[in-house]
């Protein structure tokens, strides 16, 4: 797309939020009625954490979600969705974008993916070039944002304050990454890959949302170009027409509306990898609260998690009858080998039976019985552990920017 | 929002004709409106928050932060959003856009309705 002629330019998406801005000052101002009744009758949740009430709203394609932010949109997901099914429905799906300017109609007629950079033949495929380019193939993988859970960080931190559904796992359906890059022919001294998107800062000046893999990992022939997702289109706000798929890591490479891909023989050193969306260099990604680390490294792989689905906190069982606990595990691209849940806050544990296998990078769902001896209040915790032996720590780590929580999730039930 | 490429699949496969390509045509959407604004207040600040956040975000940034977020957080926030991200406001309202922001959202909330309010919701 020529940049005269792209629509998401920051000028115009400048003149578009001063637009939004008067409409809200003025309604603000007058203290509008219609404005009133919206806030009365919408539909809202609490999130387990200080400041944590949300609205619920709906947006193009999604059923109503939580808002965290309107502009730029950024939604999660009510955990309750988790216990549907292990794949998440498309308009479930959690958004997180950064910047503002976002694109609101895309004609896949005029789409194009630019490649460019130490490549030998530069590239510049329409939608219908790049499904053609070599056999699709699909992988089913979780999209979990660097900072899901942050809510629920103690010292809290600052950032967007999700809790637990800025995550998501779908079957994606496109090409390796790979297959792209030897088309378009990768010189010697390529050390990394960039990626960019259609989405834009607002305003002149702001680095837009670009991100980086080295070049081993983007010619790993799992790195995708996923242009479905559940069998369907991907929904615009997750990234229509097409997106980068980071199998195993965090959703900050998972690029949306992907449009530019640069090789490129030095590190990319722009504002979201250099200073953005790193984490402590030791193998916690951890500091004593409060204090900054020594070193740091962009953010990578996912760690373990594993959530109890079928029960929420403060829920009641029957006292004295078996209730089947499920639930989800994950990680960061080994495969969970292990789940297990204790009724007793950690004292005992009992190994839990794993569903379905359906591959490394998808959510595992598990499955417990659990039998209260009797009435009272019991503390359900839940622990996995993957192939190489990672598990979760039963007090949470923290650093400052809120990334990558794991604890092992506590969910409290009521015998009766 | 563009028609259903299915369904479109479905009656042509019906009438025994080929369906080999989506429809042409772009995906439209409309966003809902925004439903947050800065709270109200005396405080020199406050047009000037309307002013400098709006232009590029949402209140929910600022209004969802946790409550006990210090003045050194929204000062090096505010400053940030000048130095590294571009927005265009003077090195002068920096001062009261920070005093507004923290006696509003943060750690030096005034009234006290406002942190028993907060607090209502502490973790269990």
């Amino acid at each position: 797309m020529e940049r005269d002629n792209d629509p998401h330019r920051p000028e115009k998406a400048r003149r578009r939020a001063l637009k939004a801005l008067g409409a809200i000052g003025t309604a603000a101002a007058a203290s509008h009625p219609a404005l009133q009744a919206l806030a009365a009758t919408a539909a809202r949740v609490v999130l387990p954490f200080d400041n944590g009430e949300r609205e619920l709203v709906v947006f193009p394609q999604k059923r109503p979600l939580i808002l965290l932010t309107s502009r730029p949109p950024q939604l999660e997901t009510p955990f309750a969705v988790f216990n549907e099914g292990v794949l998440t429905p498309n308009d479930a799906f959690f958004v997180r974008y950064h910047w503002s300017g976002i694109p609101t109609s895309i004609d896949p007629q005029a789409y194009r993916l630019r490649v460019g950079g130490k490549v030998d033949t530069p590239l510049e495929l329409s939608l219908e070039e790049l499904k053609r380019l070599a056999e699709p193939v699909e992988i089913i993988a979780i999209d979990q944002c660097s900072g899901n859970s942050r809510g629920h960080f103690t010292p809290r931190a600052n950032g967007g304050q999700l809790s637990n559904g800025a995550m998501g796992n779908a079957r994606w359906t496109g090409l390796p990454l790979k297959k792209v890059l030897e088309k378009a022919g990768v010189q010697a001294g390529a050390v990394q890959v960039s990626f960019h998107g259609l989405d834009r800062p607002p305003l002149e000046g702001s680095p837009g949302f670009v991100k980086a893999l080295t070049i081993d990992h983007a010619l790993d022939g799992e790195v995708m170009l996923a242009w479905a997702m559940n069998g369907e289109d991907l929904p615009m706000l997750n990234g229509y027409p097409v997106r980068l798929i980071v199998p195993g890591h965090y959703g900050t490479y998972w690029i949306k509306h992907l449009s530019d891909i640069q090789v490129l023989d030095k590190p990319f050193e722009g504002f979201w990898m250099s200073t953005a969306y790193r984490i402590p260099d030791n193998p916690c990604a951890c500091v004593e609260p409060g204090t900054t680390p020594a070193k740091t490294v962009p953010i990578g792989r996912m760690n373990v998690r594993s959530f109890i689905t079928s029960v929420a906190d403060g829920a009641q069982v029957p006292a004295g009858r078996e209730t089947t606990v499920r639930g989800i595990a994950f990680d960061g691209g080994y495969g969970i080998t292990e789940v297990a849940l204790s009724a007793d806050g950690g004292g005992s544990w009992r190994a839990a039976h794993l569903g379905k296998d359906l591959g490394r990078y998808s959510f595992r769902e598990w499955k417990a019985a659990f039998t209260p001896p009797g009435k009272g209040t019991f503390e359900l915790k839940v622990r996995a552990v993957n192939r190489i032996g990672e598990s979760q720590p039963m007090n949470a780590l923290w650093n400052a920017a809120g990334y990558m929580r794991n604890v092992v999730e506590t969910t409290r039930v009521v015998a009766a | 929002m563009r028609s259903r490429p299915n369904m479109a699949c479905v009656l042509k496969i019906a009438l025994a004709a080929l369906c080999t390509a989506p429809p042409a045509g772009a995906l439209d959407i409309t966003l809902p409106a925004e439903t947050a604004s800065f709270k109200a207040s005396n405080l020199p600040g406050y047009p000037l928050v309307q002013q400098n956040c709006l232009v590029c975000h949402s209140a929910q940034y600022v209004q969802f932060q946790p409550p006990s977020s210090p003045r050194g957080y929204w000062e090096a926030t505010v400053r940030k959003m000048k130095k590294t991200f571009g927005a265009q406001f003077a090195d002068e309202d920096v001062a009261a856009m920070v005093d507004y922001l923290v006696k509003t959202y943060g750690a030096e909330r005034v009234a006290a309705g406002e942190v028993g309010a907060s607090t209502a919701y502490a973790r269990r």
